[in-house]
């Protein structure tokens, strides 16, 4: 009665391996799908495909864009486009000191980790700053240790405007999530 | 391996799976109540610390019940504490690791219904079901303590208590503490929940050992536990998602330990059914 290690007994085992990988695979595949999933945005001559399911927030001065991640843990993982008004002869450097000097204004304890003149995902010229800070709640009473956020902005120069693109997630997604990111910087276009 | 062993039926197995429930209600119940009257101060690491305790106790409970009843023939006390420890030690090691760190559900599971159920399915549902089954097929299965049809039932119970101890400490820990009153209704809805889908592949397994099933059995085993475990973190979610009314919001966690003590028991129910009709079955072919 007890078939223990009969050649049936060890068919069913590897089914059962069998079966879990290929739900877990399925898993994958549909993980995958629904983190590709994207909707376009539009705006001022920029376009961008945002991922799907996120919370969009409606535009404000030079905010063009502001998407955002409900479901990631600590500070929400998020999306900014800017559009900042620049003269013709400014660098990418100019603005890029100029928005990390207003990051720096506005954070809580910003710390610049480093800039550089890079090509991004598309072979453009942009200038990349990264940087972290403390998310700064101000209600008094919010009970939840702050978070520490980073950040990376990709800044183009392309007549007399400057596109800022901002990406900020919690120190523990930052990495997870950049590949996501650079999905949608590949997807920018404001030619 | 003897027949008459493969027949025998451990008949106080259903009334510790039926003790469990009503306990872990009752447990529930006066925790909640001692919350609510004295609503006790603590400190952040008395908090965590009777957090982890009450992590602990659904598994104390059935472990206990199990001992006191299970005199006439007992199992040995260190297999069911080490499957026990074994399907806590898969959750902490590949379990968590696996669909929070490799598969991140928290970040896409609850997008939408379809997301929610086939997400619990496929990802949660198989990596905790194959788990369970792996600490008691890899370990007690092949051992001649596995001689009863339903040792299956009790081994797959103590993984999946074990596993639900982790969750629950891993709940805990990661939030740096719970509420009480909401943190033992959570602890107790993962254990009997946990302990429910387990049945189903522990009754698998013991007819898989004991009885010529073919190959596919197994697998059905852990895909139904699977299901079962999907659906039901689906409903859970569905029944205790906030309501917000004129006078604030209220969210319903009561119905959350109510559903998981109807789940456990009507599983408990088909499986005492399923495996007496086997037995049946079994003594009338002898």
């Amino acid at each position: 009665m007890n078939k223990q290690g009969s050649l049936g007994d060890r068919f069913a085992e590897i089914t059962v391996i069998l079966v879990t990988v290929i739900a877990l695979t399925a898993g994958w595949f549909y993980k995958s799908g629904l983190e590709n999933a994207s909707v376009p945005f539009e705006a001022e001559g920029i376009s961008a495909q945002a991922p799907k399911g996120w919370l969009n927030y409606e535009p404000s001065g030079e905010e063009l864009f502001r998407t955002v991640d409900r479901y990631s843990s600590g500070f929400s993982t998020t999306y900014v486009i800017r559009q900042i008004a620049v003269t013709s002869e400014a660098t990418t450097s100019e603005v890029a000191s100029a928005v990390a000097l207003g990051h720096a204004q506005d954070m809580l304890g910003f710390s610049m980790l480093d800039q550089q003149e890079v090509r991004d995902v598309n072979g453009r010229n942009a200038y990349m700053i990264t940087y972290a800070y403390v998310e700064s709640n101000p209600d008094v009473t919010h009970a939840a240790i702050p978070s520490v956020v980073r950040g990376a902005d990709f800044i183009y120069v392309s007549g007399e405007r400057a596109i800022v693109v901002s990406y900020q997630a919690d120190e523990e997604n930052y990495d997870l999530d950049l590949g996501r990111f650079y999905r949608f910087l590949q997807s920018l276009d404001f030619s | 391996m003897s027949e008459s062993k493969a027949i025998h039926e451990r008949k106080h197995i259903w009334r510790d799976e039926i003790l469990l429930i009503v306990v872990m209600c009752v447990f529930v119940g006066i925790v909640y109540a001692l919350d609510g009257a004295l609503k006790p101060q603590f400190t952040p690491s008395t908090l965590l610390l009777t957090g982890v305790f009450l992590a602990l106790v659904p598994a104390f409970i059935w472990l206990v019940f199990f001992y006191l009843q299970d005199r006439a023939e007992p199992e040995p006390k260190g297999f069911v504490l080490g499957v026990f420890a074994l399907g806590g030690l898969f959750a902490a090691a590949i379990g968590i690791p696996m669909t929070d760190g490799l598969f991140r559900v928290s970040h896409w599971l609850y997008t939408d219904t379809l997301t929610t159920i086939l997400g619990g399915i496929l990802v949660v549902g198989f990596t905790q079901e194959y788990l369970k089954y792996a600490a008691v097929r890899y370990s007690i299965y092949n051992s001649d303590e596995f001689d009863e049809s339903t040792d299956g039932v009790v081994y797959a119970t103590a993984a999946g208590l074990g596993y639900a101890t982790v969750l629950n400490i891993n709940f805990v820990v990661s939030n740096g503490g719970v509420d009480l009153g909401t943190g033992i209704i959570r602890m107790a809805v993962v254990a009997l929940a946990q302990a429910a889908f387990s049945g189903i592949t522990g009754y698998f397994l013991g007819r898989a050992k004991f009885e010529s099933e073919p190959v596919w059995w197994m697998p059905l085993g852990i895909t139904l536990a699977a299901i079962f475990n999907g659906v039901f973190n689906w409903l859970q979610g569905t029944i205790t998602q906030p309501v917000i009314t004129l006078s604030g919001s209220t969210t319903p966690t009561w119905m959350g330990l109510v559903l998981a003590a109807v789940v456990a028991l009507t599983t408990t129910g088909v499986i005492l059914w399923l495996v007496r009709r086997s037995i049946k079955s079994l003594q009338a072919g002898k």
